[in-house]
């Protein structure tokens, strides 16, 4: 190549540090499985959930990567075509862990854990009219048809969207490929999006997440998921691109486009907290048993200090510290704040998933945290691959030039 | 000097071979030239809607609001539905502003002004509806926290009601200075051009003596960034709030927690229709084709099809919970009195379903996005689908409350109710026909600063650019000539 | 107030205006100000003029609401007259978010309105010098300031040469809202960068 940077080399650096996550992981994992996995069925629920809010989280924010860059290409975006490179590599971890969500998903509903899943209790549900009527959403076929759908779709659309961005690489586009190029794309784009609707928007996470308390529902649950996910997916895309940054590569990318990563950073955590508080609120003003069931004990109990923490890490620190412009456009303050965001979400996650399977005891711990790195690692690892298979720069793509004199 | 660039493949915003000086001539053309008879037809069509429902006003203060067909359960029929729907459409214009601008839609600038505009006026619209329904409007200031003669007591911060006093007289206020804030420059450039003494002694008052200093651009700029940031939240809160007025309360339809960001998209959904009405018409009236073109209304079109389905998805979320709760009362409500064609409004939740999820959906093709009688008329489909909307939520959630004994009669507006209604058109567009008669429809500065990178003419300049390629392209100095910035935020 | 020399000249393209600004500050004269039909972006700093703190003030002006509602809201509810509404708390913040947000909004729009009025001297009713009508339409006027020993021919010259395509001569009383830039024309730092 010329003088830019355009292909990536993995450093040796990144790989032993994620070999070294995945390491402490499996480590974790295993003494996980020893001290707790084989124990009581409480404590296998409590190691289940564990991987399950893990896997889950990853899988969403990973996927709010591909949803970025569909929704982007819906609005003709320009700017976001420097880095484009970096979602596309983030949302091929769909895949990977969308298949360890299957498979730990499938586990735990094939092999009946009603610790985790209530309504997996067959006697619980035949004694139950709630749970019986419900049981036309809430049985372990649909379960299983929807999870592998919603996966199996994800990771195939994402894949399609891809495909179409390898074509900016190998020849300029006229006038006639040009338009053709972008209509495809946009198709392309419309149709995850549809998908992403009907599962992240709605579906996936009544499911997964809020079927963990059987009788409880709330209409918002779908939407406050997708806003936790998606900004810690901003946050996740800002990493990458601050980390490529320093390595000397994305020589197009400057603070102009972290200042658009960090607006949407600030904007999506405003968001999330709309949305916490709609519900939150209208829950607490209300007042009727069988919605506060699910925040009595996460504000009245053990919960009580994650609940809080939640609400500073994801709310008051982007909100104070995000506002300022020269936040925005400072590449350490962003790395901090990214860092922070997705810190913040996984604890949302964790206190959404734990907060449900074991209401007495917060078991925030070393396997938390093990199983944390275990991810980590294998993000860090299969991102920096998928970065490296693909030149960094969409050469051709009609709007590139658009994103080089992009400016806030 | 930043590089005036932009992708060939882009339409442009402004068409034709347009200079600074023809975007104040066509733009202040309709402000100086004598209206035309279709105006004074519309403008006296407005005003006789207007008195009509000043008299029905009339009637309902004089005689109580015993005038309307409210019932025992119905408490709120068509004002309130009125007073949400119009509430709706006064977001459009502050999205278009402000969410727009954090999506880079370079496109808004063409229909940004008139936007705001209607906004305004919609949301005084509104503000008629709670204010008349109180029946004794000469109480209407109770609802103020003033240290008052009534002892010390105040007015209940934890209603719902109180907290829409708030919001929508501070949505009225900033929506007003945001607008009027952005108008300055323009209305100077009325006033520079002004023949007459009377006219430049006008639009001098009006323009507030605004001279175009470099400073004063920037202080502008800087306070249409934080006004614009301000807003985005600001227009959510609104419709939030409203929707709080239903969701905070124990009746079945009501008490749900999507509510809040189902709201603001079903409000970002008519606001955009109502937007595409008028747009539609003015570009016609005025002649402004080449700023409000086929790509504006393309895009506004999908703002519609985007919005109309996220509000699909979250009526069938309350569908779906309706069932899932396994809550028989929310069952009743969803699933008998809405989603049942033959109970006695189910006609209104599928006019609504009909018009603001399935009917939008033809904008998926570009041919139906692009055609301006299909766009015009899916504009006013979308705003009585809206409409439906909220007199489903109302309606059929209390026409059949925990009580069955005092389930009431079936209810039909009287014709003062009908006329209330009539009346808020009538002043919607006496205020948008005066607006658009003395005020530039389009924000002239805005257009100019955005001329010289997606004008027709000045684009087919930039032809050679594409085929820079995109190392040289950075390298040649264009992009980074200023590596400060301007503006605020 | 003072009656000034101002030497005037009018360029119809931002594209000449940006080299002229530097070459007239280069050559050491005092610009007065540049008026525009539209906000030009990075004319300010090619002038050096100093950054707006406008929108401090609007975070400052929404703090002050903030707590302006917050403690008039809990003064009332939970000291003034407590009530029991709805088995709640008297202290019932989350019912009180709603009109704590619409009160910071409300104090920040409406005070940096003001304030924007204020610094730039807008109001009805005023009456300001207009060095020339088409500022507002399509002419960007440089108003260059004059001392005793300018030289205003050679001054219009050069803005010609610059690619000024009117030049004028014009006595302005000096207003409290002109020369009011000194300050901020402290030529700072600017940064430009011949990439």
């Amino acid at each position: 190549m010329s003088s830019i940077k355009e292909q990536f080399e993995i450093p040796a650096k990144l790989k032993t540090w994620s070999y070294a996550l995945i390491g402490v992981g499996l480590l974790a994992l295993i003494v996980g499985f020893i001290t707790k996995g084989r124990g009581t069925e409480e404590e296998q629920a409590v190691f289940i959930g564990t991987i399950m809010y893990n896997t889950i989280f990853w899988t969403l924010v990973t996927n709010a990567s591909m949803f970025f860059i569909c929704i982007t290409t819906l609005a003709m975006g320009g700017w976001q075509q420097s880095f484009r490179r970096i979602p596309e590599a983030i949302s091929t971890m769909v895949p990977i862990f969308g298949s360890i969500t299957v498979v730990v998903l499938l586990y735990v509903v094939f092999s009946g854990n009603h610790h985790i899943y209530h309504w997996l209790d067959t006697n619980a549900v035949a004694s139950d009219e709630i749970l019986k009527g419900k049981s036309g959403f809430l049985n372990v076929k649909f379960f299983t048809i929807w999870t592998l759908l919603a996966v199996g779709l994800w990771s195939l659309l994402g894949w399609r969207m891809r495909q179409l961005s390898n074509e900016a690489d190998v020849a300029a586009f006229n006038g006639e490929t040009g338009p053709s190029f972008i209509w495809r794309n946009t198709v392309r784009a419309a149709m995850f999006t549809v998908w992403f609707a009907l599962t992240v928007g709605s579906t996936v996470p009544w499911l997964w997440l809020m079927s963990l308390d059987a009788h409880w529902y709330s209409t918002m649950y779908s939407w406050y998921t997708f806003a936790s996910s998606f900004v810690s997916g901003m946050s996740l895309i800002a990493l990458w691109v601050i980390y490529m940054k320093n390595k000397g590569y994305l020589e197009y990318t400057n603070e102009e486009h972290l200042h658009d990563l960090g607006k949407f950073m600030f904007a999506f955590s405003i968001f999330w907290t709309y949305l916490w508080f709609s519900q939150y609120m209208l829950i607490w003003y209300s007042n009727q048993p069988e919605e506060t069931l699910y925040f009595k004990h996460r504000v009245q109990g053990v919960y009580k200090g994650i609940f809080f923490l939640n609400l500073i890490i994801n709310f008051i620190c982007p909100l104070l510290i995000l506002m300022k412009r020269s936040t925005k456009r400072n590449y350490t303050l962003v790395t901090f704040m990214a860092v922070l965001i997705i810190f913040g979400h996984w604890i949302d996650f964790y206190q959404m998933v734990m907060g449900s399977i074991s209401k007495e005891h917060v078991t925030l711990g070393w396997l938390d945290f093990g199983i944390l790195s275990l991810f980590v690692g294998l993000m860090i690892l299969f991102v920096a691959k998928a970065l490296a298979k693909k030149p960094l720069i969409v050469k051709y793509h009609p709007f590139l030039k658009e994103s080089i004199i992009h400016h806030t | 000097m930043h590089l005036k660039y932009e992708s060939q493949l882009r339409e442009p915003l402004v068409y034709g071979t347009k200079t600074y000086h023809d975007v104040t001539e066509d733009i202040v053309r309709p402000i100086e030239a004598k209206p035309s008879k279709l105006w004074y037809i519309g403008f006296y069509i407005a005003v006789a809607l207007l008195l009509f429902g000043i008299y029905s006003i009339y009637r309902d203060v004089t005689y109580g609001i015993g005038q309307w067909n409210l019932n025992k359960t119905i408490g709120w029929g068509w004002d309130i539905t009125n007073f949400v729907w119009w509430v709706g459409i006064g977001h459009a214009g502050t999205l278009i502003s402000a969410i727009l601008l954090l999506f880079r839609q370079g496109w808004r600038t063409g229909v940004n002004r008139a936007a705001e505009a209607m906004t305004i006026f919609a949301v005084m619209c509104a503000g008629q509806f709670p204010i008349w329904h109180m029946g004794r409007v000469w109480m209407a200031f109770f609802v103020l926290p003033y240290a008052n003669t009534r002892g010390p007591l105040w007015v209940n911060f934890n209603s719902p009601l109180l907290w829409d006093v708030f919001a929508i007289s501070t949505y009225f206020t900033v929506s007003l200075l945001f607008w009027y804030s952005g108008l300055l420059p323009d209305l100077a450039t009325v006033r520079d051009r002004a023949k007459t003494k009377l006219r430049k002694h006008l639009y001098g008052v009006a323009s507030f003596g605004w001279t175009g200093s470099t400073k004063h651009w920037q202080r502008h700029e800087s306070l249409s960034l934080v006004l614009a940031g301000l807003s985005t939240p600001l227009v959510l809160s609104v419709h939030t709030i409203v929707s709080f007025d239903f969701a905070t309360s124990v009746v079945p339809g009501w008490h749900t927690t999507i509510f809040p960001p189902y709201f603001v998209a079903g409000a970002i959904f008519s606001g955009f229709a109502m937007v595409q009405s008028l747009m539609v018409i003015i570009r016609k009236v005025f002649g402004m084709e080449d700023y409000i073109t086929m790509g504006h209304i393309e895009a506004m079109n999908k703002v519609i099809v985007l919005t109309g389905s996220i509000v699909g998805v979250a009526y069938l979320t309350e569908l779906f919970m309706g069932w899932y709760s396994q809550n028989k009362y929310e069952g009743y409500t969803f699933w008998y009195s809405r989603a049942n064609l033959f109970s006695p409004y189910g006609w209104s939740y599928w006019g609504m379903m009909a018009c603001n999820v399935l009917s939008p959906q033809i904008f998926w093709f570009r041919k139906m996005r692009r055609n301006l009688f299909v766009t015009f008329f899916m504009s006013v489909i979308v705003n009585i689908g809206m409409w439906f909307e909220r007199f489903v939520i109302i309606v059929t959630s209390l026409y059949r409350d925990y009580l069955p004994s005092a389930w009431s009669v079936y209810y039909s507006p009287s014709i003062w109710e009908i006329g209330f209604y009539l009346g808020t058109f009538g002043l919607f567009f006496t205020c948008f026909f005066l607006f658009a008669k003395y005020f530039p429809v389009i924000a002239i500065a805005e257009i100019k600063y955005v001329l010289k990178t997606t004008g027709e003419s000045y684009k087919g300049k930039m032809g050679h650019l594409e085929h820079v390629p995109a190392e040289v392209f950075a390298h040649s100095g264009h992009g980074h000539t200023i590596v400060e910035n301007d503006g605020a935020n | 107030m003072a009656k000034k020399k101002f030497v005037v000249g009018c360029f119809d393209d931002e594209a000449t205006l940006f080299p002229a600004v530097k070459k007239v500050r280069t050559a050491g004269y005092k610009i007065h100000d540049v008026y525009t039909p539209f906000a030009v972006h990075g004319l300010d700093h090619e002038m050096g003029l100093r950054e707006t703190s406008l929108h401090t003030a609007g975070f400052i002006y929404g703090i002050t609401g903030t707590t302006t509602a917050l403690s008039f809201i809990s003064w009332i509810l939970t000291y003034d007259w407590p009530l029991n509404i709805g088995g709640k708390p008297h202290f019932a913040l989350p019912a009180w978010i709603p009109i704590i947000f619409e009160l910071t909004v409300l104090f920040a729009a409406v005070g940096m309105v003001l304030t924007f009025c204020y610094l730039c001297q807008l109001s009805p009713f005023i009456k300001k010098h207009h060095f020339h009508a088409r500022a507002t339409d399509d002419l960007f006027v440089m108003v260059i300031e004059t001392t005793d020993k300018t030289n205003v021919e050679d001054l219009k010259a050069f803005l010609s040469n610059a690619g000024a395509v009117e030049t004028d001569v014009q006595i302005a009383e000096e207003g409290w809202w002109l020369g009011r830039y000194d300050k901020d024309q402290v030529p700072f730092q600017n940064k430009i960068v011949a990439a």
